[in-house]
């Protein structure tokens, strides 16, 4: 399969008076395997229909593989959609749901048929041609609807939601095929979730979206490390996020935390009202009276603890805030006990400095 | 754009076939003889004795048939619903078997049963020397309408009952409500909107029958007195115009003022892994009585079947309780000289039919598929025919489409089967188009957008999915247009003159019309009520056949 | 959408079905068993043509020719009642047709057979009487009636049926017939009093005998053919032939301006023809041929009105009956038909009260009868010219509708309020 680029240039979507996707500008390189992550009535699956050409914008372009497709009707386009809940026909075995749309095509019957079987191989579901989607199970019915899609050979795969219909063991085991799918045909994959764990597993970039607006888009490390806002920082991994005034380029002062004094080089912003965030598993903590390093240092008291699994998870109270840091369980550790008195320390790199 | 095209067309059929003879009904109750605007016919009407004793007695008949009809389904409703009684599907049974009837048939084997020398008044007389007016005058309309309409209440009832909470009865009973104050505060009130649509569906129907008070010969009722002074005292006649535009008009406002009871009470309350209301035990001298009851019920709804069961074997039966002599011979004269009739009935219905499934399909999809402006005009004109009463319509087409011929074949349009057909499409459209769009409405719309995802255009998606997948509504609905066309008698009388031509209904109309031929009169209807009873079945097995996750009301 | 042209195709194939052959259309009163003999009979005679018969009531009928083109009108107009014929003729809707008419006398009794300007012929004949269920007397103890007259009877409340000359130009005849041999008032008053004793007037004139046959009522006033042919067919009914009544032609006529004037007068010549007359004899049609040489193959005990077996004393004026046509029967409709359960309350009330009283004289009771069986229109008023053109109007007069609707609500209120004095003076009499 060929693999295509796939472009957006300042889209606008309004249903009515209501603006639904604002100025939405994005590529996704040919090959990728790119994510659109966001909360519900972000707009996520609304540029996903609009991309298959089942939403239509009022502004702006969308090209696919270079060429405008602003007005191509759905069944033009030649871009695969996996539907969240697979629409498979009732009415049709499984060979004549995958055999759709080469048969839209008019392939010669020897063609299809063949095409047919190689896409059910494909997806691990060789000899289940006969059978009907009621008599699959939900994991084997959404390879059904990625063997019809996959089978036409599209020049970008659309994925809605593929699995947030399957219990959390098949989850796992349908992201890791999907991946492996992915690597073995190399086709543009946009993936829209609302899971940002899923996401990340997988996807080469991602793109955050909140409000019919894209709020950064960048590989998953970019976007955990470096996020460009409070939604983007809070929305994709937990984050410990305080409001305040930067009063001088070393100098924030948040009502909870108080004054802190910020390492050197950290605040690249202008003055003015910021927000200080820093992630739970960059906090240490110490006994209350451990020696600073660089970074910040808090003194706090331990509110709350609870046992992760592979992390034990800490809600500190420091001054008027609670801070929660997270800290690797060994085997045997038992934790810091509620209202041990402890010192926090975050390193300077961990610190990021956001918009307000 | 092919589906403004089919808007368009669909759009003109129901112009041509609906607006415009309701239309001319409308003009010539209103027009002079000049042609300007003019009350005076309405005066007339109104100056009349006739007319307005025909109104009054219209009104109470349809208002006394839905309360018998209510007397007889709310009980049985209630009893299916709320105990765990071992006649329930006798009731379910009981659901039905009126409806195979049609009533202008069972009507006369009633005179037989229950006139005033029928078969229950000679035991009557005999045994205590009275005698019950079951049926002189409007009570024998009444009596044959209730019986045969009650369904509709039963069936819209049961549904609603069934679709209640059982939260919202135990809520009551933890705060200390039962028995009759519970059915009377809460669980009445919450079946109502099932009770309300059956009730006013019952009051329009016998509103509007036609065949009912002219077999039984009750003429001083609206629909008689139109069709008569339309067929004897002229086409230019104006008061028959008068009264089919007051008929039409109470049409709508009881359909309307039913519509306004339910606004905004939308009971469906029954919510995911809820149950419905508690179904109780019946005390051994509770079950004989509510098995006494529904035995008296079925007897009286079978009266009609037995009745006419006997006319069409019966050589003699007058005067006496059952008839004496039975012969095959009415069924020997049925079939040398009706066959005609019977597969005119199976062509004018089949043809209706299609119609109606066609344009049902068509406007669904257009209603809840498209964004095309204005289709909700068409799903509004649509199912405006509701409330034009059959004899209306009928007289419609008589005077929109008078003087027209057909080209070619040298016939009056209003003379000719084509008429019958539109007539009987245009009637039942709106219970098609209902059926359709509640089977596509249950048909997720990702179903269609895959396969246009996939390469299919809009109209081989129709093709390949949607009309598939909608087989069992489509079908269900084709087979409940045609049976309703096959009785139908109100249009049916106004627009069949010849004989050869005629569908079943008026045959079996023709042949109650002699002495001789009142046997083979019956032996026609039971062939109608076999029909009707296989299509009945197959409409049933049909939807069972699709999974229907939830009943709906039946109208 | 496919299926469409489908039922285009279909509609076409149902619509052009009957139309290449002669086709012969019959607009009739007469009940199937006669018109599917008839139609039976001449089709296997003349295999070309085809015959279509339009079972109409008598005006329903008239009013469908009356609204049809001319150039494709119905060929055949074949019904009872010789009036209708006359309303035809005069509305230059019939057409005169040469066929022989070797064997059928011209007049029946002093009633002519054939109409004298040749637009319509006779073509069966016609009585009317008394049909009861015997059954029904016995249980009920009634004795069997002879003459008109004896339908006034007390004992006979109740049990009788009629219908109205409105809804059947029959019975118009019968009605009609008494009117012409008692004169306007006395006849009146009888058809009043026969009326209260009636149980019901019926839509139809079938419903008559209809209800006779099945036992609803235990006499009726009918066409002879009703009543023979139930007996003839086993039923438990027996038919009288009153002296005051009059032997009427059924005719037949071809309808001027019809598609096929050749097709009209081949089936006007075969009804009237000898194989033709015969199927009047079958058992259930039972009626009276005009052509006498037919009797002779007759059953046993046939009425043969030419041999004198029926008595019929009135001469029946049709040209009196169709000038009063519409006033007769909307006086009816107004006074009887409308107003049946108050007349019936009247009647019974002095039925009561002639019980109660036995013989004795009373102003009341007297006065009572007067209101009750006087119609509100006197004899001479009858006569008015105004008032029978005002009935005559037609359509888009809406000045003479208004006039007639006027007229009929002063009769129908009057009789009313007559109805409810004589319940009142009857109950008070002593």
């Amino acid at each position: 399969m060929q693999a295509v680029r796939v472009e957006a240039r300042n889209l606008q979507l309004s249903y009515g008076a209501t603006p639904v996707l604002r100025d939405i500008t994005l590529t996704v390189e040919p090959g990728e395997f790119f994510a659109i992550l966001g909360p519900s009535g972000s707009g996520k699956s609304t540029l996903l229909r609009l991309i298959a050409g089942f939403a239509r914008h009022q502004a702006g372009e969308l090209l696919v593989g270079g060429k405008d497709v602003t007005g191509v009707v759905p069944w033009k386009r030649n871009v695969g959609m996996v539907f969240q809940n697979y629409a498979l026909w009732p009415h049709m075995t499984v060979a004549r749901n995958v055999a759709f749309g080469l048969e839209e095509r008019r392939l010669p019957r020897e063609e299809v048929r063949r095409r047919t079987e190689a896409a059910l191989q494909l997806v691990g579901l060789d000899g289940y041609g006969g059978r009907r989607p009621s008599q699959l199970s939900g994991g084997q019915q959404q390879r059904v609807a990625i063997a019809r899609t996959l089978a036409i050979e599209p020049q970008v795969l659309l994925l809605d939601e593929p699995l947030s219909n399957l219990d959390a063991r098949l989850r796992l085991q349908m992201r890791e095929e999907l991946l492996a799918l992915h690597r073995r045909l190399g086709v543009t994959t946009i993936f829209v979730t609302h899971d940002q764990e899923e996401a990340m597993t997988i996807c080469d970039r991602i793109a955050v979206m909140d409000h019919g607006v894209i709020q950064q888009v960048g590989t998953p490390i970019e976007l955990f490390d470096e996020p460009a806002n409070r939604f983007v920082a809070g929305f994709v991994g937990s984050v410990n996020l305080f409001e305040g005034e930067l009063r001088a380029s070393d100098v924030f002062v948040s009502p909870l935390l108080g004054e802190c004094r910020l390492p050197a080089g950290l605040a690249t912003r202008p003055l003015g009202p910021a927000c200080l965030a820093f992630r739970p598993h960059a906090v240490r903590v110490d006994a209350a009276a451990a020696p600073g390093g660089d970074g910040l240092g808090f003194d706090g008291t331990i509110a709350a603890a609870s046992f992760q699994g592979e992390t034990m998870r800490y809600e500190v109270r420091v001054g008027g805030a609670s801070v929660i840091a997270e800290q690797p369980h060994r085997r045997g550790g038992t934790g810091w006990r509620d209202g041990t008195p402890v010192r926090l320390q975050v390193a300077a790199d961990e610190l990021r400095l956001i918009a307000a | 754009m092919i589906l403004v095209a089919v808007a368009l067309a669909i759009a003109a059929f129901l112009a041509v076939f609906l607006a415009a003879p309701v239309a001319s009904v409308f003009h010539a109750a209103f027009a002079s003889g000049s042609g300007g605007f003019t009350l005076a016919h309405f005066e007339s009407f109104l100056q009349i004795s006739l007319m307005r004793e025909s109104f009054w007695n219209s009104l109470s008949v349809a208002a006394l048939s839905a309360v018998f009809a209510s007397l007889i389904a709310v009980p049985l409703a209630y009893f299916t619903v709320r105990f765990r009684f071992r006649g329930a599907l006798l009731i379910q049974t009981l659901g039905v078997l009126p409806l195979i009837m049609p009533p202008f048939v069972g009507a006369v084997a009633m005179q037989l049963l229950f006139g005033r020398s029928g078969s229950v008044n000679l035991l009557l007389n005999d045994a205590f020397g009275v005698a019950i007016p079951f049926m002189d005058g409007l009570n024998g309309v009444v009596f044959v309408e209730s019986l045969h309409y009650f369904p509709f209440i039963l069936l819209n009832l049961v549904v609603s009952l069934r679709n209640i909470d059982g939260a919202m009865e135990e809520s009551a009973q933890n705060l200390g409500a039962s028995g009759w104050r519970l059915f009377r505060r809460i669980i009445f009130p919450l079946a109502l909107p099932g009770y309300v649509a059956g009730a006013s569906l019952v009051f329009v129907k016998v509103f509007d029958d036609l065949g009912t008070p002219l077999v039984l010969g009750t003429t001083n009722m609206l629909a008689p007195q139109a069709y008569l002074r339309i067929t004897s005292i002229g086409i230019e006649d104006p008061i028959g115009y008068v009264i089919s535009v007051v008929m039409v008009v109470f049409s709508v406002a009881a359909l309307w003022a039913s519509a306004r009871v339910l606004k905004g009470r939308d009971f469906a309350t029954l919510q995911r892994g809820g149950a419905s209301l508690q179904r109780r035990e019946l005390s051994p001298w509770q079950q004989a009585a509510a098995s006494a009851w529904v035995g008296l019920v079925l007897l009286l709804v079978l009266s009609p079947h037995l009745g006419i069961l006997l006319m069409s074997l019966s050589r003699v039966w007058s005067f006496s309780v059952l008839p004496e002599g039975f012969t095959l011979a009415h069924y020997a004269t049925v079939f040398a000289q009706s066959t005609g009739m019977i597969v005119n009935t199976l062509v004018y219905c089949g043809a209706a039919a299609l119609i109606d499934v066609a344009l049902g399909a068509a406007i669904a999809y257009l209603i809840l598929r498209t964004r095309l402006p204005g289709r909700q005009l068409l799903d509004l004109a649509a199912s405006s025919a509701l409330a034009v009463p059959g004899v209306v319509l009928a007289i419609g087409y008589l005077r929109a489409f008078r003087g027209l011929e057909l080209p070619f074949l040298q016939t009056a349009f209003t003379a000719s089967a084509l008429a019958l057909v539109m007539a009987y499409a245009v009637r039942r459209l709106p219970y098609a188009l209902r059926s359709c769009m509640a089977v596509l409405a249950q048909l997720h719309v990702s179903l269609e957008e895959a396969a246009e995802n996939l390469g299919a255009s809009k109209a081989r998606t129709v093709r390949r999915i949607v009309v598939p997948l909608m087989a069992g509504g489509i079908l269900a609905g084709f087979v409940t247009s045609f049976i309703t066309a096959a009785v139908e008698l109100s249009a049916t009388i106004v627009l069949s003159s010849s004989a050869s031509r005629a569908p079943m209904s008026y045959g079996i109309y023709l042949y109650m019309q002699s002495i001789a031929g009142r046997g083979p009169g019956a032996a026609l209807g039971m062939i109608a009520v076999v029909i009707v009873g296989l299509g009945t079945y197959a409409s049933h097995w049909l939807l069972e056949r699709r999974s229907a996750a939830v009943a709906r009301p039946i109208a | 959408m496919h299926p469409k042209w489908l039922v285009a195709a279909l509609a076409l194939g149902i619509v052009s079905r009957p139309v290449l052959a002669d086709t012969i259309t019959v607009v009739t009163s007469f009940p199937s068993e006669l018109t599917n003999a008839y139609k039976a009979a001449y089709e296997k005679k003349y295999p070309n043509d085809k015959v279509e018969i339009l079972n109409k009531g008598t005006s329903a009928g008239i009013a469908y020719v009356r609204e049809q083109p001319a150039g494709s009108r119905a060929e055949i107009f074949w019904a009872s009642a010789p009036d209708a014929f006359e309303v035809l003729s005069s509305a230059k809707l019939l057409e005169k047709v040469e066929v022989p008419t070797q064997g059928i006398p011209d007049k029946i009794g002093s009633y002519p057979i054939n109409d004298p300007e040749g637009l319509y012929r006779g073509q069966a004949l016609a009585g009317y009487g008394l049909m009861w269920n015997t059954r029904y007397l016995q249980a009920h103890k009634l004795p069997a009636p002879k003459e008109w007259v004896d339908l006034v009877k007390p004992v006979y409340f109740g049990h009788l049926a009629t219908s109205a000359p409105s809804r059947s130009g029959t019975t118009h005849l019968t009605f009609e017939t008494i009117l012409q041999g008692e004169g306007w008032d006395k006849g009146w008053n009888q058809i009043l009093q026969i009326a209260g004793n009636c149980a019901a007037v019926t839509e139809r004139s079938f419903g008559v005998p209809d209800g006779v046959q099945n036992g609803q009522y235990g006499i009726g006033l009918v066409i002879d053919f009703f009543g023979l042919a139930a007996k003839a067919s086993g039923f438990p009914v027996e038919f009288v032939y009153p002296s005051m009544t009059s032997i009427v032609p059924a005719n037949i006529a071809a309808v001027a301006g019809s598609k096929s004037a050749e097709g009209a007068k081949r089936f006007m010549q075969y009804t009237l023809s000898e194989e033709g007359q015969q199927l009047l004899l079958d058992p259930k049609i039972s009626r009276l041929p005009v052509l006498p040489s037919t009797y002779a193959k007759a059953p046993a005990g046939y009425p043969n009105p030419f041999s004198g077996t029926i008595q019929a004393k009135v001469n029946f004026d049709t040209a009196l009956s169709e000038s009063r046509y519409y006033v007769v029967s909307s006086l009816f409709d107004q006074v009887i038909t409308f107003r049946h359960k108050e007349l019936q309350a009247a009647t019974k009330a002095i039925q009561d009260a002639e019980k109660r009283l036995a013989g004795r004289a009373s102003p009341q009771l007297d006065e009572a009868r007067k209101l009750a069986w006087t119609p509100p229109l006197s004899a001479e008023q009858a006569r008015d010219k105004e008032l029978l053109a005002v009935f005559k109007a037609k359509k888009g007069d809406d000045a003479a509708l208004r006039r007639k609707t006027q007229i009929e609500e002063e009769w129908s209120s009057k009789a009313k309020a007559n109805y409810a004095r004589a319940v009142e003076l009857a109950s008070a009499a002593k």
